[in-house]
């Protein structure tokens, strides 16, 4: 009897505490606030912070039935690995948060969730669209960027509904140029595939890839002119497309379609190039502030332009996104304990300002969210209406470029 | 035709290679001392004709002459307050990089917190117009930079040959122990010639800025192609930068034939360690200035 006693109090005595309500719940982050993604890092930047101001205004999470308040911290990566990591690690370790917000850009995405990981700390993202970053089947990781492959599918689907229309050539004569990344090489991925599915529809005559922030890309816009082919299809960061834009003008280049994958519309690239330059560019991006005439995503959309006084673009929009993620995982969960939060993502399945109107993080997919790329072309009056998918689109698209014409 | 078109692209980017190197071969063939700092400079005269351009409205080819005066007003005093308290010789080279680099360092960031890290661009009425000659673009900015670099070669060959002030540089390029017993004011040489470096550098700063987007990291890649233009060209030698300029892009555009894309932009670093092994004194020999 005394021994049974004996266990039964060592049991109790070893049986952890039940934790404490949390009287406050952090979330860190780093973004790229320097350096090459600097840009970019401040949109994603204004997307938490309206996410966090919106959840602060409700008197914070609501988590079993109280109101906790909810913060973040916000470092700087300065656009680098090094620094991601080191400091996805002191948010960890010593800022003791509970979860982390992802950075953006895959590279960065890649190094710093493999700290997450090894903490046991989940790790919501939207700024990593790279497949291979899924594939390692980290448990705590969770990516809202749908895989860049599906960027260009996307792409060639609105091509290839164009050449059903007879307005482009059968077959399709394509040079693909693509950054030297895990990012530029599943936008091969997906452009190829597609090409591949529709045999005799397609020909990929040039296929290379290019240094990420190069400067010359005169050599490679000559093979590309020496290809004559009918559509160019490009995957480049916003400085590699202005200054491959700029190259590819002067060059005399024009294709019946032209694209830089998700960039193009970007109001600083029109300023660099000239309205004129920019014309007819498609891009196929996450999120279009264009979807955002009903529900959630007007919510956003209304929130955004009171707040920062214009409209919001797919980087604010993927990172209000991923900081709405996280609390309503926390509040469906109760509490911010990472293990519950991590296995409520999991399972997690909500409505969403994404394409779709839905989010879920698929295991088959490594907990990468899965939804068709919205593809938009810029218009000569400087608008960027979308021209696919036809579910959503409020203009069909013009191909072949009228500019080339012009120009012969 | 596309050899031709390769050719004019070679020989266009060689005229901005030429132009980005000249002033870190100046330096280092005077002064012997690798000026860590031109990146740093390259980036300050992009952001100075940005500033000009954007805010007084100034085109880039009128803020040239501006900008070659305030950077080598900058130059002459990085020379006078911090660089001449150097130790010179084998002993000195670790702390001039050391120090340089340090000054580059400040500027990159000094830079950051004026212009935030955003990607900027130049645009001007010229910025996307090519001229067609016989079929073959060539980009209207382009032209103006190897046009400026070739004015560039003129100008320092003219300077350094038939002017007293150059007689002078090359002859402490030399022996500097004996320009001071022959009257020559070593420290004056020195800092002028650090100055014309930087102007240089200032000038190749703002015509990259009017080709290509760029941030507070613009000057690492360019310096890093300086380095290899100098050093294939014979340290100190002025018509040999220019010609290793040309090596370099007629290498790094006629590599796409064979060579994919991304690969192109290290043929130039594995055309260096070749100089090295091979010809240490660079493809065209060392030369002082000449």
């Amino acid at each position: 009897m005394r021994k049974l006693l004996l266990i039964l109090a060592l049991t109790f005595a070893c049986k952890k505490p039940p934790e404490p309500a949390k009287s406050n719940v952090t979330v860190g982050a780093t973004l790229p606030l320097t350096g090459a993604e600097a840009r970019i890092g401040g949109f994603y930047k204004e997307g938490y912070e309206l996410a966090f101001e919106q959840q602060s205004a409700k008197g914070g999470l609501s988590l079993g039935g109280k109101l906790v308040p909810v913060t973040l911290v916000l470092q700087d990566d300065t656009s680098t690995q090094a620094t991601a990591v080191a400091l996805a690690d002191q948010l960890i370790n010593s800022a003791k948060v509970d979860a982390l917000l992802g950075t953006y850009s895959s590279h960065l995405v890649e190094a710093q969730s493999a700290i997450a990981e090894e903490n046991r700390i989940p790790y919501v993202n939207g700024g990593g669209g790279a497949s291979e970053i899924y594939q390692r089947n980290y448990k705590y990781l969770f990516g809202l960027m749908a895989p860049v492959e599906l960027l260009g599918e996307a792409l060639m689907g609105w091509i290839d509904d164009q050449q059903s229309q007879n307005k482009l050539p059968k077959p399709a004569r394509i040079s693909l140029v693509w950054e030297n990344t895990a990012h530029g090489k599943d936008f091969r991925k997906g452009v190829t595939a597609f090409a591949a599915k529709h045999k005799g529809q397609y020909e990929v005559v040039v296929d290379e890839s290019f240094e990420l922030s190069a400067k010359d890309f005169s050599a490679l816009l000559n093979k590309v002119k020496a290809s004559n082919a009918d559509i160019f299809l490009a995957d480049a960061h916003l400085p590699d497309y202005i200054t491959m834009h700029r190259q590819y003008v002067t060059a005399g280049l024009c294709h019946k379609v032209i694209s830089y994958g998700a960039r193009g519309s970007e109001k600083q690239a029109a300023e660099a190039l000239g309205q004129k330059n920019v014309e007819y560019v498609l891009s196929a991006v996450w999120w279009n502030q264009q979807l955002g005439t009903k529900g959630l995503t007007k919510a956003f959309v209304d929130a955004f332009q009171a707040r920062y006084k214009r409209a919001p673009e797919w980087y604010q929009a993927l990172a209000y996104e991923t900081a709405r993620a996280l609390f309503t995982a926390m509040e469906q969960a109760g509490t911010a304990d990472k293990e519950k939060v991590r296995e409520k993502l999991a399972s997690f399945s909500g409505d969403s300002i994404l394409p779709e109107g839905k989010l879920s993080f698929p295991s088959a997919q490594g907990q990468q969210a899965h939804y068709a790329f919205v593809v938009q072309q810029n218009q000569p009056d400087g608008t960027s209406p979308i021209v696919w998918p036809k579910a959503v689109a409020n203009a069909p698209g013009v191909a072949p470029n009228p500019d080339c014409a012009a120009a012969q | 035709m596309r050899f031709v078109e390769l050719l004019v692209a070679a020989v266009l980017l060689a005229g901005l290679y030429a132009m980005m190197a000249y002033g870190l071969g100046l330096i280092y063939g005077v002064l012997r001392i690798v000026n860590l700092a031109h990146g740093g400079m390259i980036m300050a005269g992009a952001y100075l004709g940005l500033a000009l351009h954007d805010r007084l409205g100034m085109d880039p080819l009128l803020s040239l002459p501006l900008i070659a005066v305030v950077s080598w007003s900058f130059g002459w005093l990085l020379y006078r307050f911090v660089v001449r308290h150097l130790p010179r010789g084998a002993t000195g080279g670790a702390q001039s990089l050391l120090l340089l680099f340090g000054v580059w360092l400040v500027m990159r960031n000094a830079v950051y917190l004026i212009f935030t890290g955003n990607d900027q661009a130049i645009r001007t009425a010229w910025s996307t117009h090519a001229w067609k000659l016989a079929g073959v673009s060539l980009p209207v900015n382009r032209v103006i930079v190897f046009g400026l670099a070739m004015l560039a070669l003129g100008g320092l060959h003219f300077l350094l040959t038939r002017t007293y002030v150059g007689k002078a540089i090359r002859a402490v390029a030399q022996n500097p122990d004996s320009c001071t017993r022959a009257g020559i004011d070593v420290e004056k040489v020195y800092a002028l010639t650090f100055g014309l470096g930087s102007a240089l550098a200032g000038v190749a700063g703002l015509l990259g800025a009017t080709i290509f987007s760029f941030n507070p990291s613009f000057g690492s890649v360019e310096l890093l192609k300086s380095f290899v233009v100098v050093v294939m060209g014979g340290l100190g030698s002025v018509a040999g930068t220019a010609s290793a300029a040309l090596v370099l892009a007629l290498v790094e555009v006629f590599a796409i034939l064979v060579l994919p894309s991304y690969l192109t932009g290290a043929v130039g670093f594995v055309l260096l360690v070749l100089v090295l092994v091979l010809r240490p004194g660079g493809l065209f020999g060392q030369k002082v200035l000449g």
